[in-house]
């Protein structure tokens, strides 16, 4: 195929309306009663209102509407996946299209930037919640709590922000965002920065009324086939980690191989492709119509000039050192659906063939890392076991985000962090 | 309801807004106007619990008041694809007599003691406006509002003209109400369609009343069925002039409490076509105390009261000031007849950094200026600085907003 040889534009980040656009786009809302946006938006933040707020000029207003509801207003105002949640409900979308409302979001945080988000707590109950891990869960669950008037110690190892901070890419989300919101929650909540073990959760659990746990995933599914061990392997966490903070010791060569079908995996590909791969070839066992990616970002993939081969599965990586290249299988598509809802790829006898490349990025997937969670009841998947209230198998223990659910949206934890920080509040009140 | 999961948001920090207006501390300057919104005891404690910091109850009457109601009664002034531009209403008084009304004061004000209370009325005879004032008194209403303004139906002996469009049937009859009125306030509501409103002002003041509420709907037409030749509202084929209320008011408004608040010293309550803080802040700048809503609350709910009082924190905090009195009458030394404006000649730029090149300032200027706007190959147009006098029309037509007014030296 005839590659084009094109610089990749620098972000696809969202780009925040001036005052014009926002009040043009701000008319084209009805102002709809409990609107369906706002039933849409998984942290409930009152949409037809804060835009209403934008369309009378009074923006610190709107900002606070979406702060007071999204802890990290500003980062799902970059990232939030536009094509779920608020604007497919949009009621403007029967008429002609939908609000922009990620971008009126945007723009109503953005323009909060002089002043200080104030909020209105509750009386102080003198109960003491921890909350181990910083990232959307832990962060939404530590805001919510301290507004409901309980003291929050927040553990987690280095700065908070989770997975936007280690492995979102800085041309989906500028780190400014992330810190700007980071920083307004600090005096929500004692952080304490150090590795969380073993001990140290047992002694947590002894001086707290109850304990949140929201330290994700973290740790990366291997392909489990020969040749993971050579030097130009790289798990996915592990190449986007690199990627921000370090681009240059990153070595990958000019033809990179993207194991996995999901968002992950195109971040990876779209930033191997900015690192100054010329080839970068996404390899899924599945379909295109069963990958679990946003339509936005497949495109944008596409648009950098990433390649995809569809129903082909690596069984090795060949190379001396460094990969040379990948042995690849076809796969067909059974009748039979796996958990997953997804027919199950069975592999096609014969079919082998091998791809070139200098590297190889194993994206199909992660794990709960923290070893000392022995305590705590598992799913078959491996995740924290919880009922509806964010409980688990320990009492007093609630645990909510991507290691309950899995890979899912920063929105998506951020309100089970807050949903879970009522049910604490109700389970805490109660004990007396 | 799913939405209300973790609590109605409300609007969020919001500075003390309260003050005195005729003796009578109220929460902010957001109050109801008499109107369908006020009718109905259940609206008004969803609008109080809501942070409404008062109403004006729907017009009562004596008992045996015939209230003779015609549907339907609402009608829409679309502009560019805005619904209620303009709204219009053939609507009457409260079909409520002043015993129903009576009993809703005092229940109002057991259970919000807070907010303030006001009733409004309207009568013919001197015996019925005095009797509806001292009920009222007696209720517990805080404030009384006389409509000697409602430009539909009639209830008296005059039919198609409003008590207020008479000098001397406002003074007398203002002179009644207060007269009557014992410990409480008397406003009345005037309408703007006189031929000199100060006399009608004057005449409020005289007679002792102690504020005046600026202004009612004004009296419109509609608009027609250009098929059926039906004006709107149609009822079987006949229709009849509404009350206009809504955005397209407001101008006019603003001008009726300006020329009220330059001419009486009586505190004028402001109402009629503000839709926002911004044009309650344009109300108050022009010397009204507090601002009354009706059309917006119709449209949109009592829910816009959040964003009222948001809007109004945010913008004293950027002002500067401290109570919402602060802003009454700061419009108003700005205020000049035409005579004594300042003639300085100024002139028109355009940014050409920002203009996008419609052009749409080139024929404004050509076939309704001066022709003093020059077009180019770049489709920037250019200021004529010989041709162009300042008339100040091209910055209104621009879209981007880049065209400036600049002092020529």
């Amino acid at each position: 195929m005839q590659r084009e040889e094109t610089t990749p534009p620098n972000k696809t980040a969202p780009d925040v309306f001036n005052n014009r656009r926002a009040q043009v786009e701000a008319e084209r809302c009805l102002y709809c009663f409990d609107a369906p946006c706002t039933s849409a938006c998984p942290v409930h933040i009152d949409i037809p209102a804060f835009i209403a707020m934008i369309r009378s000029g009074n923006a610190p207003g709107a900002a606070w509407l979406v702060r007071n509801a999204n802890a990290l207003a500003g980062t799902c105002g970059r990232i939030c996946p536009s094509e779920v949640y608020c604007q497919p409900a949009c009621t403007r979308a029967k008429q002609d299209a939908p609000v922009l409302i990620r971008e009126l979001h945007l723009y109503a945080t953005r323009s909060e930037r002089a002043r200080e988000f104030h909020t209105v707590t509750s009386p102080r109950t003198g109960k003491r919640v921890a909350v181990l891990g910083a990232g959307p869960a832990g962060l939404g669950c530590a805001v919510e709590l301290s507004k409901l008037g309980h003291h929050v110690d927040l553990y987690n190892d280095g700065p908070p922000g989770g997975v936007p901070l280690k492995s979102i890419p800085p041309f989906r989300l500028p780190e400014e965002d992330l810190i700007h919101d980071t920083g307004i929650l600090g005096r929500f909540f004692t952080a304490h920065d150090g590795t969380i073990d073993a001990p140290m959760f047992g002694g947590i659990t002894g001086n707290h009324d109850a304990v949140f746990v929201a330290v994700g995933l973290g740790r990366d599914r291997p392909l489990g086939i020969p040749g993971e061990e050579l030097e130009s392997v790289f798990p996915v966490l592990e190449f986007l980690e690199t990627a921000k903070k370090r681009p240059h010791t990153l070595s990958i060569g000019s033809r990179v191989i993207v194991v996995g079908g999901g968002n992950v995996s195109l971040d990876a590909a779209a930033t191997a492709r900015r690192l100054g791969a010329a080839e970068v070839t996404l390899l899924y066992r599945r379909g295109e119509q069963q990958m679990l990616v946003w339509s936005a970002e497949l495109g944008e993939a596409r648009r950098l000039g990433v390649e995809f081969r569809f129903h082909a599965k690596p069984f090795e990586i060949v190379g001396r050192g460094r990969v040379e290249g990948v042995r690849c299988r076809t796969m067909h598509l059974s009748a039979e659906n796996d958990d997953s809802g997804r027919p199950v790829p069975v592999e096609v006898p014969g079919s082998d063939f091998l791809l070139p490349a200098d590297s190889v990025v194993v994206a199909i997937g992660q794990d709960v890392r923290a070893e000392w969670l022995t305590g705590l009841g598992r799913t078959k998947k491996g995740f924290i076991s919880v009922d509806g209230n964010f409980q688990s198998s320990m009492s007093g223990v609630f645990a909510g985000g991507d290691a309950v659910s899995g890979e899912g949206t920063v929105v998506r934890s951020l309100a089970q962090g807050k949903q879970a920080a009522h049910a604490i509040h109700e389970y805490i009140m109660r004990k007396g | 309801m799913k939405s209300e999961q973790y609590g109605s948001a409300g609007p969020g920090p919001v500075r003390d807004l309260s003050y005195e207006l005729l003796g009578i501390q109220i929460e902010n300057p957001f109050i109801l106007a008499a109107g369908p919104s006020t009718d109905d005891i259940d609206m008004v404690r969803r609008a109080f619990s809501m942070g409404w910091a008062g109403a004006v109850l729907k017009t009562t009457s004596v008992e045996g008041t015939r209230v003779d109601l015609a549907y339907p009664m609402m009608s829409s002034f679309n502009h560019d694809g805005k619904l209620l531009f303009g709204m219009g209403n053939i609507d009457l008084i409260s079909a409520h007599h002043i015993d129903r009304v009576e009993s809703t004061v005092r229940t109002l004000k057991t259970e919000f003691p807070g907010k303030l209370v006001a009733a409004s009325i309207m009568a013919g005879k001197k015996e019925d406006w005095q009797s509806l004032v001292v009920r009222l008194e007696n209720a517990g209403a805080d404030l009384i509002e006389c409509s000697f303004s409602c430009p539909q139906g009639n209830i008296g002996e005059d039919p198609g003209k409003m008590l207020a469009q008479s000098v001397a049937a406002t003074e007398i009859t203002a002179r009644w109400v207060k007269e009557a009125a014992r410990r409480i306030p008397v406003s009345i509501k005037i309408t703007p369609q006189v031929t000199d409103i100060v006399d009608v002002a004057q005449a409020v003041q005289r007679s002792g009343a102690d504020a005046l509420t600026a202004s009612n709907s004004v009296q419109a037409l509609m608009g027609i069925d250009i098929y059926s030749f039906v004006p709107n509202p149609p009822l079987g084929g006949k229709s009849t002039y509404s009350g206009l209320t809504g955005p397209a008011i407001k101008p006019m408004t603003l001008r009726t409490i300006a020329e009220i608040a330059r001419h009486v010293t009586i505190p004028v309550l402001g109402t009629g076509g503000a839709s926002s803080w911004r044009d309650a802040v344009e109300f108050m700048s022009v010397g009204a105390r507090c601002v009354q809503f009706c059309t917006l609350v119709m449209h949109h709910g009592f829910r816009v009261i959040d964003d009222l009082r948001s809007g109004l924190s945010n913008y004293m905090d950027d002002m500067g000031f401290s109570s919402p009195l602060d802003i009454v009458g700061k419009a108003l030394p700005h205020l000049a007849v035409h005579d004594d404006l300042p003639r300085r000649r100024v002139r028109s730029m355009i940014d050409e950094s920002r203009c996008i090149g419609c052009e749409v300032c080139y024929v404004a200027c050509r076939d309704g200026g001066h022709a003093a706007i020059d077009r180019r190959e770049s489709r920037i147009p250019v200021v004529n600085t010989e041709r162009c006098v300042g008339c100040g029309l091209c910055p209104h037509v621009c879209p981007e907003a880049c065209i400036a007014l600049v002092g020529v030296d």
